[in-house]
C-alpha cells in the first residue's frame, strides 16, 4: 500500500555537500536561534541578524550581522518594517557575504515587528539569489499585539512566500494555549521557540545522520518547492515499547499537521525516521503503515531512515510536505476561520477542520528540577527562555529598584582633599550598566531615530555603540551575544573579550556537546 | 595609641564578604585576632550591584569580626577589584634645581607627580602609583636616591586606575555603616603582600587570585610590580557553565563543583558517574564525571589562555618569572588547577595562601582570605612609614598614591 516510488540513495552520498545556514532575524529570530543552540544542532552555521545591538550582543550565535547601523543606530527598528527594509538594504553586502556558499538557508523570524518583518523577505530573496534552498520559519503575532502588528505580519508573510521556497508559519496564539494568561507571553514565546528549534533541527538533521536510506537534498527541494502551496510539517519523538506509534502520533499532532488531515491532500510527502542502533525494520514498517492511513494512495512518498547513536532508545519521525492550495479550496470551501496555521494571505487557504483541541507542538521543555530544588531559585545565566521566563517576568521590578540611585546623599567627607579623591561621596552611585532586558514587543517605544533616505551603504567601521567590543574591521561585524536572561550575571557588565561574551559557557561557544 | 596598631582588612567579594582584624606587633610581626565572614549577596564580578543588600552583608561581616576579636572597628582597609580597573607603566622625570646639591624628599614627590601627568579617561581616578625603580642621571637600580648627587631624577611607576564612581560605590557602602575607609587597595596587590615573600618578588612571580567573580593578577619582576589587572571571570562562571551544561540549579552546580569537580581530563573510568543526592539523602540524577570535568576544564583553561595572552601583550614578563606562578583565591582549591596552569603557562605553579602570619589558623590557611589578610600587611607597611610624615603630605597633594610605600617596606 505504500509505494515508495522513488529510487533512494543508499548510505551517505559524499558528493552531496550540503552547507546549512540558520539565520535568526530580529529579536524573536535570534531568541529562536538561542533555543536551537541550546538544543544542539551539529551541521549548521548560525547567524543572528538584527538592528538591535543589545539583542545582538545577547545572542549565542557564532556569527552576527548588525543590520542598518546607520539607519537605526543600533537601536532596533521600533516596530517599523520600512525601517527594517532600509536596515537590510544598508547591510546588503554583509548579508550576502554571510549567506555565501550556503546550499540551504533556514530563516527564523517573528513577524509583526520592524526588523524581522522588513528584513526577512529581503534576506530570503538574497539567499535565493545565491542559489540556496530557502525555508522560512515564521511566527505570527498574538491577537493582543494589535491590528497594526498583525497587518505588518500579514504583509511580510506574503512577501516571504514570494521569496522563499517554503514558509513554515506558526501562530503565536495557537502555541500557548496550555498556558496561564499571566505567565502567558513569555511561556508562549518559549514554546514557539521550542517548536521552531525542533522543526529546524529536524530538517537540518536529515542531512547529517548517515542514512540507511538517505534523503537527498533534492528530495527536500521537491517536497518543498511547490509555489503557491502550504507547507505541512510535523515532528515527533518518543521512546519506550510503543515508540514508533507514539512518535508518529506526536508528529501528526504538530500544530502544522492538523492531526494528519492535512496530509490527505498532499501530493508528495517526505518522511524521515531516525532512531538509535536498536531500531528495527519492523518498527519502521509499523510506522510507515500507520502513516499510510493518512496519505492519499496516489501520493508520492519520499522515505528516509537513519541511525544516530545519540538517539539512544528514542525514535523520531519528521514529515514534510506541501499542499497545493487550489485543490483544497475547490474541494472543500469553508467559512473564513483564522487558520491555526497561518498561510500566506494571498493563498488565503481556509482551515477546514474545527480549531478545537489543537495541541501546541511542545516537546516537554526539559525539566530543570525546580521542584526538587526549591532551595535554589537562581537560574543559570543564558538560560533558555523556557527555563527562565519566570525570572524574566520578575526582572523589571528588581531593575527599577536598582536603577534608583539608592544611596542617600551623605555629605562628602571634608577631610578629603583633591578633586580626584575617591573617598568623597559627591557623585551619584553609578547605575550599573543597563542590563539586558527581555523585550516586550508591545511595550517598546519607538526609538528616536530619524530615518535617512534609503541608500545602500557599507556599514561604517566605527562602532556605533559604546560598550561594544572592537571587532576586527571586517565589513561584517561579529558582535557578541547577550542572552535574554543573564541569570547569575544579570545586572553585571557582560564580560566581553575580543568580541566574545565570556559569560556564555565556554563549552557552548566552542560547540562542545555535553551529555 | 593603644589601638593604633590594630588594622582591619575588608574584602567585599563576589562569594563572601570578610573582615579580618589584625594586630601589628612592635617587632613587626602580625597576628590575626578575628575574622568575620558572611556569604556575599548583591555583588557580581567583584562589584556591588545591589547596594542595600551588600551593605547589610558588610555590616554583618564587620559585626562578626568585632565579636570574634573584641575590637570595635572604626576604619578599614578596603580591597577593590572589577573589570574597570586597568594599569600601565609610566616614567616620570624631574630636573634637580641648579642650586640644590642633593636629591631631597620633595624631588621624590615631584617625580611621582610627573609620572602621574598622563591622561587617563576623564571618568577614571588613580588608585595606585607603585614605584618600580629610580634612575639618577640615567643610572639604574637606585633604591633610595635621597641624599644622592645628581641633575636628573627619573622613576618608573606602575599606575593603577579605575572608574571613579565604581570605586566610590564600594567605599560608600562601608561609609554607610559609619566606618571609615583608610585606603582602597587593588585586590591582587593586597593578596601579594602575604602570598609572595620578598625573595619571590625579586625572582619574579605571577600571582593569580581566582575568586568567585574575578580573576585578579599581579606580576612582580625584580621586586617591582610590572603588570596587574582583573578579568571579570571566576568561579561563578564555572558554576554557571555546570548549571547550564548539566541542567542543574546554581546551588547544586556549585556544590558539585566544590565537592567533585576537577580540571583533569581523562582520569575517570569510562562511564563513571557522580550520583547527586538531594537534601533528604535521596539518590537523584547521575552526572557523568568526565562531562563535569570537561565543562570545568574548558572554562579554566580558557581563563588561563586569556590571561596568558594578556600578559604576553606587554613586554612578555612571563619570561622573567623565576619563582613561577602562585594561585590563590577560592578557586585555587579546584582539583588539578596547578597542573592545568603549568600546562598553559609552562612554568612552575604553586597553590598559595597567606604566609608569615600568626593567629587564627583556619583563616590563614584559607586561600579565600588572602586578599583580606593581605590588607593588614599592607596597612602595617603604610603605618610603619607614617612617622616619616609621608602620608599626610601625600594625602593632600595627590590622590591615593600609597602603593609607593610598599616598595620601601617589602
Ligand atoms: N517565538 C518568539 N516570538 C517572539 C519573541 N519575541 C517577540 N516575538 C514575536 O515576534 C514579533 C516581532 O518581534 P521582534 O522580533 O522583537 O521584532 P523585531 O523584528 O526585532 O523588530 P523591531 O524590534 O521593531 O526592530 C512580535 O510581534 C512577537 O509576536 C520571542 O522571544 N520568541
Ligand atoms: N574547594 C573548592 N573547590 C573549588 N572551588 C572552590 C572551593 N572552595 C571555594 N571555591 C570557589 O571559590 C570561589 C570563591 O572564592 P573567593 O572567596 O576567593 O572569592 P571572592 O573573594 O568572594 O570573589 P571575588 O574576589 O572574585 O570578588 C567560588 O566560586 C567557590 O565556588
Ligand atoms: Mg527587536
Ligand atoms: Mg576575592
Amino acid at each position: 500500500m505504500i509505494d515508495i516510488n522513488r529510487s533512494l540513495h543508499l548510505g551517505h552520498n559524499p558528493a552531496e555537500n550540503i552547507t546549512i545556514k540558520i539565520v535568526g532575524i530580529g529579536g524573536a529570530g535570534s531568541n529562536a536561534l538561542d533555543r536551537i543552540v541550546l538544543d544542539g544542532v551539529e551541521n549548521a552555521d548560525l547567524v543572528a541578524m538584527n538592528t538591535d545591538v543589545q539583542a545582538l550582543t545577547g545572542s549565542v550565535a557564532a556569527e552576527k550581522v548588525q543590520l542598518g547601523r546607520e539607519v537605526t543606530r543600533g537601536l532596533g527598528a521600533g516596530g517599523d518594517p520600512e525601517l527594517g527594509v532600509a536596515a537590510a538594504e544598508e547591510s546588503l553586502e554583509a548579508i550576502r557575504t554571510s549567506l555565501e556558499h550556503a546550499s540551504m538557508v533556514f530563516v527564523c523570524v517573528g513577524l509583526g515587528g520592524g526588523t524581522g518583518s522588513g528584513a526577512a523577505p529581503l534576506i530570503a530573496g538574497l539567499a535565493k539569489e545565491q542559489g540556496a534552498l530557502v525555508v522560512v520559519f515564521a511566527t505570527m503575532p498574538f491577537g493582543f499585539e494589535g491590528k497594526r502588528r498583525r497587518r505588518q505580519a500579514d504583509e511580510a508573510l506574503e512577501a516571504l512566500a514570494r521569496e522563499a521556497d517554503a514558509v513554515i508559519c506558526f501562530e503565536n496564539d495557537k502555541m500557548g494555549d496550555a498556558i496561564s494568561p499571566k505567565a502567558g507571553i513569555h511561556q508562549a514565546f518559549a514554546s514557539a521557540d521550542l517548536t521552531i528549534s525542533q522543526s529546524v533541527r529536524a530538517i537540518a538533521s536529515l542531512f547529517k545522520r548517515p542514512g540507511l536510506i538517505h534523503i537527498g537534498f533534492d528530495d527536500l527541494r521537491v517536497a518543498l518547492q511547490n509555489h503557491g502551496a502550504q507547507c505541512v510539517f510535523g515532528f515527533g519523538e518518543a521512546e519506550g515499547d510503543n515508540r514508533a506509534n507514539e512518535a508518529l502520533t506526536r508528529a501528526l499532532k504538530s500544530s502544522l499537521m492538523d492531526r494528519g488531515r492535512m496530509l490527505g491532500d498532499a501530493q508528495s510527502v517526505l518522511v524521515n525516521i531516525c532512531g538509535g542502533p536498536e531500531m528495527t525494520l519492523n518498527e519502521v514498517q509499523i510506522l510507515m503503515e500507520e502513516l499510510g492511513k493518512h496519505i492519499s494512495d496516489d501520493a508520492q512518498i519520499r522515505f528516509g531512515s537513519s541511525v544516530d547513536r545519540a538517539m539512544g532508545n528514542r525514535m523520531s519521525v519528521t514529515i514534510i510536505s506541501s499542499v497545493a492550495v487550489e485543490v483544497e479550496q475547490v474541494a472543500k470551501p469553508q467559512p473564513a476561520v483564522i487558520p491555526p496555521v497561518a498561510l500566506p494571505p494571498r493563498i488565503s487557504r481556509v482551515q477546514p477542520k474545527p480549531v478545537a483541541k489543537r495541541q501546541p507542538v511542545v516537546v516537554e521543555p526539559e525539566p530543570v528540577e525546580t521542584d526538587e530544588d526549591v532551595e535554589e531559585m537562581e537560574q543559570p545565566a543564558v538560560a533558555s527562555p523556557a527555563e527562565s521566563f519566570v525570572e524574566a517576568v520578575a526582572e523589571p521590578m528588581e531593575e527599577a529598584h536598582f536603577a534608583e540611585p539608592s544611596a542617600p546623599d551623605s555629605p562628602a567627607s571634608e577631610d578629603e582633599a583633591g578633586d580626584d579623591s575617591l573617598f568623597g561621596l559627591d557623585e551619584p552611585k553609578p547605575a550599573a550598566k543597563a542590563p539586558a532586558q527581555v523585550e516586550k514587543p508591545a511595550a517598546r517605544p519607538r526609538p528616536p531615530v530619524t530615518r535617512p533616505p534609503r541608500i545602500i551603504t557599507q556599514p561604517s567601521p566605527v562602532a556605533a555603540f559604546s560598550a561594544a567590543p572592537k571587532s576586527s574591521q571586517e565589513k561584517q561585524e561579529t558582535l557578541q551575544f547577550e542572552p535574554v536572561t543573564r541569570g547569575r550575571f544579570e545586572k553585571s557588565e557582560p564580560t566581553i573579550v575580543d568580541g566574545q561574551d565570556l559569560d556564555v559557557p565556554t563549552f557552548l561557544r566552542r560547540n562542545v556537546r555535553v551529555k | 595609641m593603644a589601638r593604633a596598631n590594630i588594622f582591619v582588612g575588608l574584602e567585599i567579594g563576589t562569594s563572601k564578604i570578610c573582615a579580618v582584624v589584625g594586630e601589628s606587633r612592635t617587632d613587626g610581626s602580625l597576628r590575626i585576632l578575628g575574622v568575620g565572614q558572611v556569604p556575599s549577596r548583591g555583588v557580581r564580578k567583584g562589584e556591588i550591584v545591589d547596594f542595600e543588600t551588600a551593605t547589610q552583608c558588610v555590616k554583618d561581616a564587620i559585626a562578626e569580626a568585632e565579636d570574634k576579636s573584641d575590637v570595635t572597628v572604626g576604619s578599614v582597609f578596603l580591597a577593590i577589584t572589577g573589570s574597570h580597573i586597568s594599569s600601565f607603566n609610566n616614567r616620570g622625570s624631574v630636573m634637580i634645581p641648579e642650586d640644590q646639591e642633593e636629591i631631597e624628599d620633595s624631588d621624590l614627590d615631584n617625580v611621582r607627580a610627573a609620572a602621574a601627568e598622563v591622561s587617563i579617561p576623564s571618568q577614571n581616578a588613580f588608585i595606585h602609583s607603585i614605584l618600580q625603580h629610580y634612575y639618577v642621571d640615567g643610572q639604574e637600580g637606585v633604591l633610595n636616591p635621597v641624599g644622592m648627587l645628581g641633575r636628573k631624577l627619573d622613576a618608573d611607576f606602575h599606575i593603577v586606575h579605575g572608574i571613579r564612581t565604581r570605586i566610590q560605590n564600594a567605599i560608600r557602602c562601608v561609609k554607610e555603616l559609619d566606618v571609615e575607609v583608610e585606603d582602597a587597595v587593588f585586590s591582587p596587590l593586597a593578596s601579594a603582600q602575604v602570598v609572595l615573600d620578598h625573595h619571590q618578588k625579586n625572582l619574579g612571580a605571577l600571582l593569580i587570585d581566582i575568586g568567585g567573580g574575578t580573576t585578579d593578577y599581579i606580576v612582580y619582576v625584580d621586586g617591582a610590580v610590572k603588570q596587574s589587572g582583573t578579568l571579570a571571570l571566576g568561579g561563578d562562571h564555572i558554576t554557571n557553565d555546570i548549571s547550564m551544561g548539566l541542567r542543574l540549579p546554581i546551588a547544586r552546580a556549585e556544590k558539585l563543583k566544590v565537592e567533585e569537580g576537577s580540571v583533569i581530563l581523562g582520569n575517570c573510568l569510562p562511564g563513571e558517574t557522580v550520583v547527586l543526592q538531594d537534601e533528604s539523602g535521596f539518590v537523584g540524577k547521575e552526572v557523568e564525571r568526565e562531562t563535569l570535568n570537561t565543562i570545568i576544564h574548558m572554562r579554566v583553561r580558557e581563563t588561563f589562555d586569556l590571561l596568558k595572552r594578556k600578559l604576553q601583550q606587554q613586554d612578555n614578563y612571563l619570561d622573567y618569572l623565576g619563582a613561577g606562578i602562585f594561585i590563590t583565591g577560592g578557586c585555587s582549591l579546584l582539583k588539578g588547577i596547578d597542573h592545568l596552569a603549568g600546562e598553559v603557562f609552562e612554568l612552575p605553579v604553586h597553590i598559595a595562601r597567606a604566609q608569615s602570619m600568626a593567629g587564627v589558623k583556619s583563616a590563614i590557611e584559607n586561600p579565600q582570605l588572602a586578599a583580606a589578610i593581605g590588607l593588614i600587611k599592607y596597612a602595617q607597611a603604610i603605618h610603619m612609614d607614617k612617622p616619616r610624615g609621608w602620608i599626610s603630605r601625600l594625602k593632600q597633594k595627590l590622590p591615593r598614591f600609597l602603593g609607593l610605600l610598599l616598595f620601601f617596606i617589602s
